[in-house]
Parts: C-alpha cells; structure tokens; sequence
C-alpha cells in the first residue's frame, strides 16, 4: 500500500460543537459509546467486527483502541454527503441496512462518530466498499473542536472569530485489494485507561447485543474483543450462560411443522409446560429466567450486570426499543408494563429486577410485530398488545408457583409447631406414667425433666402465639405498604391535575383582575365565577381523599359483612333513599365474618352506593343490590343498580384515577379508582360484569379472598 | 400577515372556554384560532393550512397510546420546519426528556399553570420570528407591489419557471423547489452585497 501523495480536506457541515454537546446527552459513558459504534457495524451489514484494545493500561502514546468491521464501508461521495453532515430530517432515516440483509437498523443514525470522541481525541478512519480500489483515510483531531470550544467560551466577540465548519480533517487514498470491504476505526490518544474490570464490562454489555438463543440466522453477527488481559486476548462475545443462576428457568418453543406454541402454566403447585394454538402474533421462543434475592446476588458477583427486565430479539438482533443502554435502572422504560402492574395489584407481583427474558421474533414469523418511527417503542396494533399480555401471563405464572410456595412454607411451620407441641404432650404422658412406677431417686429426676419440659412448652406454645401474631404483622404491614405506593402513585396523579386545575382557575382569575368590571363581558364574568367555583370543588374533594389516605389506620378486626352493609343501607343513606325512592335489597349471610380494615371496607360500600345514586337519577323503580355467595376459598359479592348502566366503551376505564362522567355534580373521578385500590389491597380484585338488572343497570363483581 | 394558533390538547373542552382563549381571540379573532384534540386532525390540519403563518400550542400527554407530544412534533417537522411550536404540559419538566425537543426544534416551552400573560409573551415571540423570515417578506411584498406577484423569478434547468407567487408557495410548503431557492436567494444577495453591486443600509 502506498500512500498517496494528495492531500485533501473534508469540513464538517454542521455546528460540531452543538452536536456534541447533544451527543454527550445520548452517549454518558464509553461502554454505551462503544455500543454505539458496534450498532453501526451491525448496521451496515458487517459479519464481524474486531474490537481490539492495544496497550490501554496504562494510558500511554501508544495506547489505541482499534474497531474494524467487514461491512459495507463507505466511498468519498458517502464521506462527504453523510459522515460529515447531519441529516436533520427523520424521514432520510432507513429502517432496514441494504439487502440482501435487510437487517432493521439498530443504531442511532449520526450517534456513532460521536461516540468515537468520548474514546479518544484522535480518529483515523479507514473505509472502502467493495470494487472500489483504494482505501480513504480521513483523520479528525477532537481536541482541535475542543479547544475552539473552549476558545469561543473564552474570548470576547470579535472578528477572527474560527468555525467549527472551518476546522479541516485530512483525507487521503491508499491502494487495496478491489474485494476488501469495510469501515476501520482507529481511535489513539485515548481518554481514559481501560482496566481488566472495564474490558470486562464491556464484554457483558456487548454480549446483549446479540440474543443468546440465536438459532441459525442467514447473516450471524460476530463481535470479537482483544486485549491485554487474561482471558480478553482474543475472545468472541457469547451471550451469557444465565441458565445455572436463575432459580426459574423457563424456555418456552415454538413447533413450526405442527404449528404449536409452548406456553407454561401453573398447575397442582408445580410449573407445567403446555402446547397450545399461537397466537394472534405468531410463532416465538420465550426463556423468561427467574431470580430470587440470592440467586440475584450470585449472578451479580458473577457476571457483574444488573438483572433488567425482559428484551425482544428479532432475528437474533436487539430491536430498536431496547439497544439503548441505559445504565441507571430508574430511567429505563418499562414497554412491555411489568413494573406498572405493581400499581394495579399487589406485592406478590414480581418486576423487572427479578427477571431476565429474550422473546425471540422473527420477520418469518412475526411480521405484524413492528417497532414505532421513533424507535422507543412498538406500533400499538392488536398483535402487539397480545405479545405483552403473553408475556405478563408467563409472568404470572411464577407469581402464582412463588405464592403457593410461600403458603406451603407458611402452613408447613404452622403445622410443624403444633407437632412439636403435640410431642410434647406425649412424651409428658409417657413420663408421668414412667413416674408412678419408678423409685424415689429416679422420681425426683424426672420431676426435673418434667420441669424443663413445662418450660419447652410454654416456649413451643409461646412460638405458636408469636408466629400467628408475626403473620398478623406481615398482613398488616403488606397493606401499609400497599396504601403508601397507592399513596405515591395518588400524589403524582393528584400533583398532575393540580396543575391545570391552577392554570385554568389562574387564568380565569388574572383575566377577572385585568378587565374587570366591563359591562360588555359580564357574561364571561359569570362564566368565569362558576368554573373557579366547580373547578376549586373537584380540587376539594382531591385533598379531602388524600388526606382520608393519608389518615387511615390499617387496624384489622373481624368485620360482619351483612351488618356492615346494613348499617349504610337502613341507618345512613336511609334519608337519601327514601327521599329518592331508592329500593334495596341485601341477599348475603348474616355469618359471614370478614378479617380487614373496617373503615376499608365501609369506604369500599360508601363509594359504590354514592355512585349508584348518581346512575340511577330520573330512573323509574330504582333499586340497589347486593348479594353474595362463597365459591370455595373466596367471597364473591355482587353489587348492581338499575340505573343508567356504563357504555361498553368505559368499562376497562372506569376504574382509572380522575376518570368521570359525573363532573357536574361534583364526581372527581375519585371513587371508583380507590375501591379498586382498596380491594386489591385485600388481595382480591373487582370487575364490571353484565347487569344484573334489565334493560339498563351495572353489576360489579368483587372477589374477596376468604377462610370459612 | 395571516396568522392562526392551532392548539392541539386532547382535554379541548376545557380549554376553548377558558379566560386564554378569550385573550387569543379577542387579539387575533375567533376564526383565527382552531383546536384540535386527535393528533391526527391535527396534523391534517397544518397540512392543509401551510398557506398561513399557524402557531401551535402542543400537549405533552395524550391519552394512552395515540401519539404524544413527542412524535407529534416530528410528526410536524417532516411536514415543515418554518412552524414554532410551543409545548404546553402539566408533566414537570425535570421528567421530560428534551432531546428530541431540541433535535425538532421547539419554539418553547410552558407550563400548564402557566398564565395568559405568559403564553402571550410568548406567542409574541413566535410572531416577530414570523416577521422576520423570507415567506413573509415576499408576503408583504407582493401586498405592498401588486405587479410583482405574477412575474417569474426562478427558473429550473428543467425549464421550469416560478413566479414571486408560485415561489412563496413553494416556501411555505417547504418544497425541494421553496427550499433551495431560499438557499440561492441568500447566496446572491451575498454575492451582489460583496462584488459592491448593492449596498444595504438601515
């Protein structure tokens, strides 16, 4: 190869500086920049890519970090037009790199170069595509943008003033073989010393590049890494073996011929895989791994990542929603709602911290699975929705083995001190009757024993009695926690709309306060004083409810279910009724004892009938009841009006918080939200089901957990 | 001028009646403010109202899963990059990511409890940007000399050519044709101020 003796300038055509500064927004650290730049190859449909770390510890003049790709590389004409320029509009962005890959781009278009300059001041880029027969080098110097940054920070105004499009990068050609191909990237003057443990760290985030289930793809992508360090000489990155850490490990398959779709379901205490149809999405292979706060801390120590949730593969590749890496675990975004459904339930569910997962599409297979333009999320089609309802199904299943695993632990201590207990008494037995027999000598001892074993039961009853309190604690304590995060989520909602309760209700009041009094807009006035009036009613009622959270008690007695809902129907709504020509009827056992917060329960009624007065205003015949039946090991309680009933389209919305159709008589959308909270915190859960009473009505259904 | 603010919020209802689009109309006219509360009629509408100088007030937060302020924004950007666009949410800014705010170039952002003043000082703001860009200079040209509006002032090496009229269109609906005619207006005026064939006073 002979260097040519032409030499020739590219400028940036953009603001460097300004792109930079967004770059360092994107990019906040050099593993993800290194991501970056490998996203690129991947992009531009290299087989392999060689990162190669030559003397980084210490950091030295000849410290380099080399990336090489065999991928498409670039020609002057792709230098000039795109490595240099911005495109600045989304629509120029490909979705997928040339055929015959077609792979779906991962990168982030105009990201990578950037992320060069978090590694090193100094870029040599070598390119070439195929046929062409000469290799471009071009050579940036970072520092030089660096320091006309600091220069322009620095100096006043004036004339000499030097652009960032001034700054020239030389460029030149090199001979070579007309069937090489690829990009080289070839990073010195290095800001930082890579360490064995860095290497590392960069070796496990690579690794998540590529899913470790890959079955055969046409086009694999191979990421190699060398160095220094034992172990790094010359390693490929291989997805990590999670398997022997999880304490669940589930991996679901498809069966193409037979068009079957594995799913687990739990069944008899144990997890059991089942063949079932596919899907609406079609065909994947599912592994969902489970870690328990053991097993979490093993694999930490032995693989040093974070255990962050589930991922979606297509075709063995990242998608696009999940390629960033984003290292604080609080900013990553929950796309398939695992951690939103602590809100809606209780503190059996599990979340992403606790599970690794690889959902594998494939374009065969799973074509209507499409990620969104914008690159974080997936288009919202029936398809879509199905793939995380089938993911959180598969999720629930663990809630459900984990949940009767921890009742079997429960039952079997319970158990297990009675025996004791029960043991004791025998062997009581025995020695009492050893005594009669016995002589003199061996009676005073065993009176000893006999002593110490009266002390052994007391300590073995006194277990019983603190267990039994210890789980009373735990229920209590669960439902404290329960009413804090439902608190939390309540005080950012509340928060929410406070804020445009303010801006309308300011608003309206700085407009009062500026043309006030001006006979031609008394009307406007008016209008003005009512909406501050209702607008400050609906904040009212927010504060009130939250300070009802904030105040209520989480005591537990045993609570008459039928005398509770008696006393609201016969003594305190019995004037509203009356005065209304409301009708009620109580169809439930006068037996049924219930165990749980009483001021819970009574909100739980209080806001139920509250709405169904307002559903049934200008009904004729207006009737309110509830009833209920035990089915095994729950309660279910129904609860119906017949009044104006609730459109199809509002009932999987109802329950959400600030919803309603009542606003005019002073419903905030309050109600309805915190019956739903207060019963998921009893573990139990409520619906809207068909009405019970024709032709219009609404019937809720609320299923209680329950022991006879 | 012809100016329209588009307020593009999916909780409309409470907005129309309230005291800031009193200010908004009572400044610019009642059939100059329109609302949209479906990002995608929203989005037909400023394609079909490019004509007009519109300046939009954007919501963050949508209900779940139709667009969000986010794309929408983009959404507008592939459409046109001449229009502000003012983002408008509840949601607290330290939440926000801002990025692609930045990358789509946002006119501004407020608060919901934000208070007309504010909005209108802002909106201010959008309206001197207008004044000063070159569709509206064109604008005020062909008002002001009648006669100039139909003469052909751009020609293409496809033997096309433009009149100030066709060209202004050609602008506002950011066509290959509006935008690289800006570029070359520019250019020349460049050229003829150096090569002291025009001067430019105050």
């Amino acid at each position: 190869m002979s260097k040519s003796t032409q030499i020739n300038y590219l400028n940036f055509n953009f603001d460097v500086s300004a792109y930079r500064l967004l770059g360092r927004e994107l990019i906040t650290d050099r593993i993800t920049a290194l991501f970056e730049i490998v996203k690129n190859s991947y992009d531009a449909n290299a087989n392999k890519v060689e990162v190669d770390f030559i003397d980084v510890n210490p950091r030295t003049k000849k410290s380099k970090i080399i990336i090489k790709d065999d991928g498409l590389g670039m020609e002057l004409d792709d230098l000039k037009n795109k490595w240099m320029v911005i495109g600045t509009s989304s629509k120029r962005r490909e979705r997928t790199s040339p055929e015959p890959y077609g792979r779906k781009v991962v990168g982030k278009k105009g990201i990578g170069r950037f992320a060069v300059d978090l590694l090193g001041a100094k870029l040599t880029l070598k390119t070439k595509k195929k046929g062409d027969k000469k290799w471009i080098f071009l050579e940036t110097d970072w520092s030089q943008y660096s320091d006309l940054e600091a220069k322009q920070l620095t100096l006043p105004f004036e004339e000499e003033k030097e652009f960032f499009t001034d700054i020239k990068n030389e460029y030149w050609f090199e001979d070579g073989d007309e069937s090489e191909h690829g990009t080289i990237l070839e990073i010195e003057s290095i800001n930082d010393t890579w360490t064995e443990y860095d290497i590392n760290r960069a070796f496990k985030e690579l690794s998540r590049l590529v899913s470790p289930n890959t079955k055969f793809t046409k086009y694999p992508f191979n990421i190699k890494i060398k160095s220094e360090f034992k172990g790094f000489e010359d390693v490929m990155v291989k997805p990590l073996s999670i398997i022997e850490f999880a304490t669940i490990a589930i991996e679901l398959k498809y069966d193409k011929e037979r068009g079957i779709q594995e799913i687990v379901i739990f069944e008899n205490g144990k997890l059991v895989k089942k063949d079932v149809q596919p899907r609406v999405f079609g065909l994947v292979d599912f592994y969902l791994y489970y870690f328990n706060q053991v097993d979490k801390r093993k694999f930490k120590d032995k693989f040093n990542i974070d255990i962050d949730g589930i991922k979606i593969y297509r075709d063995g590749i990242i998608t696009t929603p999940f390629a960033e890496t984003e290292s604080d675990q609080n900013k990553q975004k929950d796309i398939l709602g695992i951690d939103k459904r602590r809100y809606s339930g209780f503190f059996e569910k599990i979340n992403s911290r606790d599970l690794l997962g690889f959902l594998e599409l494939t374009d065969e297979n799973n074509p209507n699975v499409i990620e969104a333009t914008n690159r974080q999320d997936f288009i919202d089609n029936q398809e879509w929705k199905e793939i995380k309802l089938f993911i959180i199904e598969q999720i629930q299943q663990i809630e459900k083995l984990q949940k009767y695993e921890k009742e079997n632990v429960r039952q079997v201590t319970r158990s297990d001190l009675g025996k004791a207990n029960q043991e004791l008494k025998n062997i009581k037995l025995t020695i009492a009757n050893v005594r009669k027999e016995a002589s003199p000598e061996v009676k005073k001892q065993l009176q000893f024993i006999e002593a110490d074993l009266g002390k052994l039961q007391g300590t073995v009853n006194k277990s019983i009695r603190d267990y039994a309190k210890l789980e009373e604690e735990s229920k209590q304590k669960e439902s404290l926690f329960f009413s804090l995060v439902s608190l939390q989520t309540y005080a950012a909602m509340f928060s929410h709309m406070t804020k445009h309760t303010i801006g309308h209700v300011l608003r309206d009041a700085e407009y009062f306060k500026k043309y006030f009094p001006n006979e031609k807009l008394n009307d406007r006035f008016k209008l003005i004083s009512n909406r501050i009036y209702s607008e400050f009613l609906t904040l009212r009622t927010g504060v009130d409810f939250m300070l009802k959270y904030a105040q209520s008690d989480n005591e537990i007695e045993d609570i008459n279910l039928h005398d509770l809902i008696n006393n609201l129907f016969s003594n305190i709504y019995v004037n509203e009724f009356q005065k209304q020509g409301i009708e009620t009827q109580l169809e439930l056992s006068d037996k049924l004892i219930l165990n749980y917060n009483k001021k819970a329960i009574e909100d739980i009624f209080d806001n139920l009938i509250s709405n169904s007065i307002k559903a049934l205003k200008g009904i004729n015949n207006k009737k309110i009841k509830c009833s209920g039946v035990i089915e095994q090991d729950k309660l279910i309680l129904y609860f119906s009006d017949n009044g104006t009933g609730i459109p199809e389209e509002d009932k999987y919305r109802i329950f959400d918080i600030f919803f309603t159709k009542t606003a005019e008589e002073g419903g905030a959308g309050i109600g309805l939200y915190m019956v739903k909270t207060r019963i998921e915190a009893m573990q139990g859960n409520i619906e809207v089901i068909d009405n019970e009473f024709k032709p219009s009505g609404a019937t809720f259904r609320i299923t209680l957990p329950f022991k006879k | 001028m012809d100016l329209c603010v588009l307020i593009i919020d999916d909780d409309i209802q409470r907005i129309k009646e309230g005291a800031l689009i009193w200010e908004l109309e009572d400044k610019f006219g009642s059939d100059n403010i329109a609302f949209e509360s479906d990002p995608n009629e929203a989005i037909n509408y400023i394609e079909e109202n490019l004509h007009k100088n519109i300046i939009i007030l954007l919501d963050i937060q949508f209900p779940d899963k139709v667009m969000n302020g986010h794309e929408i924004l983009s959404k507008i950007r592939e459409i046109s990059e001449l229009i502000p666009v003012i983002l408008w949410s509840a949601v607290s800014e330290d939440k926000e990511t801002f990025s692609d705010f930045i990358n789509n170039n946002a006119f501004g952002f407020l608060s919901k409890s934000a208070t007309s003043e504010e909005m209108l000082l802002m909106i201010d703001r959008a309206i001197s940007y207008f004044k000063t860009s070159l569709d509206n200079t064109i604008e005020d040209w062909i008002i002001q000399k009648d006669g100039d509006k139909d003469k052909p002032v751009y020609f293409t090496s496809e033997g096309k050519s433009y009149s100030l009229n066709q060209i202004l269109n050609e602008i506002r609906t950011q066509t290959d044709v509006g935008k690289s005619f800006a570029k070359k207006l520019n250019e020349l005026t460049i050229d003829l101020l150096l090569r002291n064939k025009e001067t430019l006073n105050d």
